[in-house]
């Protein structure tokens, strides 16, 4: 057997296993789930299998969904809060949302093996939550320990566990099978879970969506400007930029994931 | 103040309209010179400075129109850029498939997106601040190099950006591809744009008239 045969066989399996665990959210929603495959010897095959969206058709569905949510709930939340809190009060709030998820990132850190890592979000902690009057304040990033993010899945990436097929799920957004699970494991290590009641986890998750989605109004804006065909450039800018956060947001090498380079000098 | 006013009915005096004339003539005839400067540059690292500089004082003007902007940014990206290069990588596969009036076609519209996309960004410049970092150097490969750099905006928040580039036959480093925090803008247009392919029944044409219409509706 040829060796490109063997992978396209295991790719092809692989999108298979996953459309059928999937096709039951396909049919609960009355949706025809899965992408067809193209024929093998074309180009388009090879980008179905870069693409790693078996579940394209539903997928495309939930994101129109989103889309409709975006511009009816999100975008105008967003803006009433730019409107009612000033700059400096909008810190505050990302601070202290920060600040709140220390334990998650903390332990990830930990878990990936990255004690430098782990020291700066210790170190943040008990500046912002002294100094800072119980993270309101990012005082540290001003004395130069700067904010990083960690979560399960960047974890499971780490030790070397693939993403799976490419998800994009109703209020959610885009992820994939190992993100979610990791989503689930980082529950048990954020405090609202132990503290608070779930009104309170909610507003948390408001606040925290409504934040971000206006601090990107601008990265989104530009994104949908240049683009025709919006899911596909959320879909693959959204994997490109979790893939950065896996590498801790260090540059690529280019012994293993080299860039661009043109046909002719390969 | 009163140097600077005094100064300016002197010159008024001395029937300034023609010196003025001149000096813009002695601006528009210089500009060529400076940026066949920067195209000259040995090093990627120098190269993207200068290109970074350049771009600041040529299209973030605030008193020059869209139109205006468009075309120097269009001037610099011919200059600066592998145009053709980034156009055929991001058509990929089908690249081949293309007939010769296709391409031509596809080209002129796909450099049409990249110059309506990206050039009235520059009018929203507020002051950032464009660092130059490390170099790095394809071990395999010594005519490709990765230019690390940040651009800080003033309210401390900043963005890092890697930019592709190639050294060409003359020398001259060009661009190939910009990545904007990991997210490489060449390799997402070119799945962007299989994706539309396949969606209009696999081929180039679909594509080209997707485009036609963006273009025109921009």
């Amino acid at each position: 057997m040829r060796f490109p045969d063997l992978v396209h066989r295991r790719y092809r399996r692989r999108g298979f296993r996953a459309c059928a665990a999937l096709a039951l959210f396909a049919l609960a929603g009355g949706l025809g789930g899965c992408a067809t495959v193209p024929p093998k010897d074309s180009p388009a095959y090879q980008n179905y299998v870069e693409r790693n969206d078996p579940l394209e058709p539903m997928n495309r569905y939930f994101f129109e969904v989103n889309r409709g949510l975006d511009e009816l709930v999100l975008k105008p939340a967003a803006a009433a809060y730019n409107a009612a809190l000033p700059n400096p009060v909008q810190d505050s709030v990302r601070a202290f949302i920060n600040n709140l998820r220390t334990p998650i990132v903390l332990a990830n850190d930990l878990m990936q093996g990255e004690g430098d890592r782990a020291y700066i979000t210790l170190s943040r902690f008990i500046v912002n939550t002294s100094i800072g009057l119980l993270g309101v304040f990012d005082v540290a990033s001003e004395i130069g320990l700067e904010y990083h993010d960690e979560d399960f899945g960047q974890t499971m990436a780490v030790a070397g566990m693939g993403s799976g097929p490419y998800l994009m799920l109703p209020l959610l957004g885009p992820t994939n099978p190992r993100d979610l699970v990791g989503k689930v494991v980082d529950f048990a290590f954020d405090p609202l879970t132990y503290v608070g009641g779930t009104d309170t986890r909610i507003a948390r998750t408001s606040v925290d969506t409504v934040d971000y989605r206006h601090r990107n109004r601008k990265t989104i804006e530009a994104l949908e400007e240049g683009s025709i065909d919006f899911y596909s450039t959320v879909r693959d800018a959204s994997r490109q930029r979790r893939k950065d956060e896996i590498r801790n947001r260090r540059p690529q090498d280019d012994q293993t994931s080299p860039g661009v380079i043109f046909e002719d000098d390969q | 103040m009163k140097t600077i006013s005094s100064a300016v009915s002197l010159a008024r005096r001395a029937g300034a309209r023609a010196f003025a004339a001149g000096f813009l003539i002695l601006a528009v005839a210089w500009q060529p010179a400076g940026a066949q400067d920067f195209m000259s540059a040995k090093e990627p690292g120098a190269f993207i400075d200068e290109l970074g500089a350049a771009a600041i004082q040529h299209l973030t003007d605030k008193t020059i129109n869209s139109e205006e902007r468009r075309s120097r940014f269009r001037d610099l990206m011919h200059k600066a850029f592998n145009v053709p290069g980034i156009g055929r990588f991001v058509l990929g596969r089908y690249w081949n498939q293309a007939t010769e009036e296709e391409r031509q076609e596809y080209m002129r519209l796909f450099e049409e997106l990249v110059v309506r996309t990206y050039a009235d960004r520059f009018s929203e410049y507020s002051g950032e601040k464009f660092a130059v970092g490390k170099v790095q150097r394809d071990a395999e490969r010594a005519n490709y190099a990765t230019v690390l750099t940040t651009i800080s905006r003033p309210n401390g928040q900043s963005v890092r950006v890697d930019w592709r580039v190639r050294q060409e036959e003359d020398q001259s480093w060009r661009v190939v591809d910009i990545v904007i925090e990991g997210v490489s803008m060449s390799v997402t247009q070119r799945s962007e744009f299989a994706s539309v392919i396949e969606s209009k029944g696999g081929t180039v044409k679909g594509l080209i008239d997707t485009l036609r219409q963006k273009v025109q509706g921009a």
